[in-house]
């Protein structure tokens, strides 16, 4: 237990140090303030563009369009944001060495893997919160009858997708050597999940459609309910991973 | 005029975060000396001309490991 707390106090300074700390929540609130704006100035923006007699008109914007934007930007930028700045947590140190000294020392592997999606997870859930609050806000600001059904539920679903990831690219970073193989690895494993979802069969457990149906959620268009199958086994898939890269990271060759 | 008061609630958070982002990259770029590519002056304009993307460009790709 001590040894986790400590460790988890040197991945903390390691987030402040190297600014993924400041980092990901600030383009996480760019993303909230941004989103419900670009919703709002769609029609001006459409309006200014002269196209030589083609009129494109726009119904008025709602506060669905803003969330929308919001839900079109954290799962496509989002995403991507969050793999880049997390994907080398566990690789680049193996490949820097820096964790030799300290498992010498007597700190259990496990521990080092528990400390780092601790840490990685509640980054992500504070720059999560911090994104949907300024949309929030920002919706109230700019939109009349800003409510929405289910929105924390299906913010819920994209926060439980990231999770998944995150303990992907642990398991990855203990596969596979380098830093940049863990990327990979976990770019083909969005990629499959991706592919997946062509099947109408395994749509339903897909855990890919917890980032993708989220529009829907609000709409009122797809039930929580349905949705179960895909949380259940999203939630399974990141403990398995968690698991697995325990047990494969015992192993590895440092 | 009126249209920038109407804004005002995203320009000055914008700023704010645009000017946070710069300052911290700025400061790692003057304490540092090795970079994983290129050299100071260039981070320095991207840092400071490329809003926003240029201190995320510094930190995630710019920034040596030491």
């Amino acid at each position: 237990m001590k040894g986790y707390h400590a460790f988890v106090k040197k991945e903390w300074m390691e987030s402040l140090r190297t600014y993924r700390a400041l980092l990901l929540p600030a383009v996480f609130f760019l993303f909230g303030m941004m989103s419900p704006l670009a919703a709002k100035l769609m029609p001006d923006i459409f309006s200014g563009m002269n196209m030589e007699g083609v009129t494109i008109t726009v119904p008025t914007p709602t506060a669905i369009d803003a969330y929308a934007q919001l839900f079109k930007n954290l799962t496509q930028m989002g995403i991507v944001v969050l793999l880049l700045v997390f994907s080398g947590m566990l690789s680049g140190e193996i490949a820097k060495g820096t964790l030799i000294p300290i498992l010498t020392k007597g700190l259990s592997r496990n521990t080092v893997i528990l400390a780092k999606y601790t840490v990685s997870l509640a980054l992500w859930t504070v720059s999560l919160a911090v994104s949907c609050a300024s949309a929030y806000g920002y919706t109230s600001y700019l939109f009349r009858n800003a409510q929405v059904e289910h929105l924390l539920f299906s913010v819920f679903c994209l926060w439980l997708f990231g999770a998944l990831l995150l303990a992907f690219i642990l398991l990855a970073g203990a596969l596979v050597r380098g830093g940049f193989g863990g990327l990979i690895l976990t770019a083909a494993f969005i990629g499959i999940l991706l592919l997946a979802n062509l099947f109408p069969a395994a749509e339903k457990w897909n855990p890919v459609s917890l980032a993708a149906k989220n529009m829907q959620i609000i709409a009122g268009t797809v039930a929580v309910g349905a949705m179960m199958p895909a949380v259940c086994l999203t939630l399974a898939a990141a403990v398995l991973c968690l698991v697995l890269s325990m047990a494969v990271f015992r192993k590895t060759i440092l | 005029m009126e249209q920038i008061m109407e804004y005002l609630p995203f320009l000055i958070p914008l700023l704010a975060v645009e000017m946070i982002l710069a300052a911290a990259a700025l400061v790692h770029v003057l304490k540092h000396k090795n970079y994983r590519f290129g050299n100071r002056a260039m981070w320095v304009a991207i840092v400071l001309l490329v809003e926003i993307i240029g201190p995320i460009l510094y930190f995630t790709m710019g920034r040596s490991d030491d």
